[in-house]
């Protein structure tokens, strides 16, 4: 398993990853309000290059909302720029279609650099990184 | 070519035709290649603002839905034949055939002379700007379906160029729908110059059945009914009037539908032609045999969660030669060939969806690695 350094993680801004690659995987490393996610960028769909794609919120309707339109999760939802293709970046899950969801690697924040962790895939929650 | 006959088919090893692939036209590009006074329209209408397949008078779409915001990435255009070979490379597509970006959806013009303008300044805007056999694109004569006797000019001025591999039916909008005896010149001179007839539809809210769909909320209503429905509906139309039995030697190709409408085609068709076969008179078998003869483009492939019910679908319409790939691209709802490639089809069905079918079709040369 290898340790990638990602940068300083002051330099990663919400909705904007950083990239880095290992062999022919290339990573995006995400910050949330409660730290950072990593993801392969490769979108389970059409494998297309999901993590360039917008970051923004999703349109959902459901119990909770009353059956009304609400707009949620915003700054959580990264949209695949090939077909539009929505996941959870908390989770990489995709928004209604639980069992599909982007490769995760385990963020590491050490001394105020970012790394991540590339050999074997953490699971969702193990993916988090102690910021 | 050698290969491991082991190892699964990659996109370098097939021969890939792309049946549907979209070059941008907008107004000031075409205006040199229009007739007067039409030139002036288009150089009025390049000065405009130009949304994404949305300019009126070229291109009007009812765009009636709230927008919300990233989600415009899918307004792709590629407007130059090097940015189109550049990228098909990109997508490791040998060849394309190129259909128009706004003029898709040119059969809603009232305007029969302006609409039979564009047509011919479409078409020879393609000659002289996109097509090339040097390029491996290729041209679908745009046939105006306002004006049949235009179109069947056109298709015989441009059938007689090899850089013209196909006859573009619009589907958008269109009234009457293809199987009117209206549009039999069309089809008389794709027939004679030996030319596919490729219907293509798009999204559109027209007052015309199948698109008069203003009163539908979602677009994910609207969409499949633009395309499969629209494309089933004028099927029916061709079946009923006899096109196939009345043109036997012309080719019939469906583009942006998928395939999975096609058995439920067939096995209406038959069941109603059982019960009242004077509705369609011209027919010297049931409706299933003809609809088998014809050709389907992959595009937008079903992805069933079984993806061995592709295979079994395409079985029951014996279309092992009959599905041919297309991508759509640049289009946000486009196919990598990828994913129709790792299908788990056979190593034959794969060649044949992915671009041998489709040479045989289009008449296209026989490239060197499969020579």
């Amino acid at each position: 398993m290898a340790r990638i350094r990602v940068g300083p993680a002051d330099e990663i801004q919400p909705g904007q990853p950083a990239f880095v690659t290992h062999g022919d995987i290339e990573i995006a490393v995400f910050r949330l309000d409660d730290g950072f996610r990593a993801y392969r960028n490769r979108c389970p769909h059409q494998q297309g290059p999901v993590c360039t794609g917008p970051v923004s919120g999703t349109l959902v309707a459901t119990a909770d909302t009353d059956w009304r339109l609400a707009w949620v999760l915003e700054g959580r939802v990264l949209i695949c720029p090939w077909h539009s293709m929505e996941f959870d970046l908390d989770t990489g899950r995709r928004i209604r279609a639980q069992s599909e969801r982007l490769r995760a690697f385990i963020v590491e924040v050490e001394n105020g650099e970012v790394f991540v962790h590339v050999g074997r895939q953490a699971a969702p929650a193990a993916a988090r990184s102690r910021a | 070519m050698t290969r491991d006959s082991r190892k699964p088919l990659g996109l370098d090893d097939v021969f890939i035709v792309d049946c549907d692939v979209h070059a941008n036209e907008p107004p000031e590009a075409l205006a040199p290649y229009i007739d007067m006074p039409w030139r002036r329209s288009l150089e009025l209408l390049g000065r405009g603002p130009q949304r994404y397949l949305d300019i009126p008078g070229y291109a009007p779409i009812l765009n009636l839905d709230p927008p919300f915001p990233d989600r415009g990435l899918g307004n792709r255009t590629v407007t130059t034949a090097r940015q189109m070979r550049d990228e098909l490379d990109e997508l490791s597509i040998d060849v394309g055939i190129l259909f128009p970006d706004n003029l898709l959806k040119i059969a809603v013009f009232p305007h029969v002379d302006y609409a039979a303008a564009l047509g011919r300044a479409y078409n020879a805007w393609l000659a002289d700007a996109w097509v090339s056999r040097e390029t491996g694109l290729y041209g679908a004569v745009l046939a105006v379906p306002q004006d049949p006797k235009d179109a069947a000019e056109q298709i015989r001025t441009y059938g007689a160029d090899d850089r013209f591999v196909a006859v573009y039916l619009p589907v958008a909008g269109l009234r009457p729908l293809w199987g009117d005896r209206m549009y039999d010149p069309i089809y008389e001179a794709a027939e004679e110059m030996g030319l596919p007839v490729m219907l293509h539809s798009v999204g559109i809210i027209h007052p015309h059945f199948p698109f008069n769909l203003e009163h539908v909320e979602s677009r994910i209503v609207r969409h499949p009914i633009n395309h499969e429905f629209a494309l089933m509906a004028n099927l029916f139309t061709m079946i009923a009037n006899g096109v196939p039995v009345r043109y036997p030697d012309l080719e019939i190709v469906f583009t942006e539908g998928g395939v999975s409408w096609v058995p439920f085609c067939m096995w209406r068709m038959d069941k109603e032609y059982a019960e009242i076969p004077t509705g369609a008179p011209f027919l010297e078998r049931p409706p299933s045999e003809y609809i088998k003869e014809m050709y389907y483009c992959t595009q937008p492939i079903e992805e069933p969660e079984r993806a061995r019910d592709l295979v079994t679908m395409i079985d029951l319409f014996d279309g092992r030669d009959k599905v041919i790939f297309a991508s759509d691209w640049p289009h946000h709802d486009f196919d990598h060939p990828r994913k129709v490639l790792n299908m788990p089809f056979d190593a034959q069905l794969k060649r044949n969806i992915m671009g041998e079918t489709a040479r045989r079709l289009f008449k296209l040369p026989v490239p060197v690695s499969v020579a």
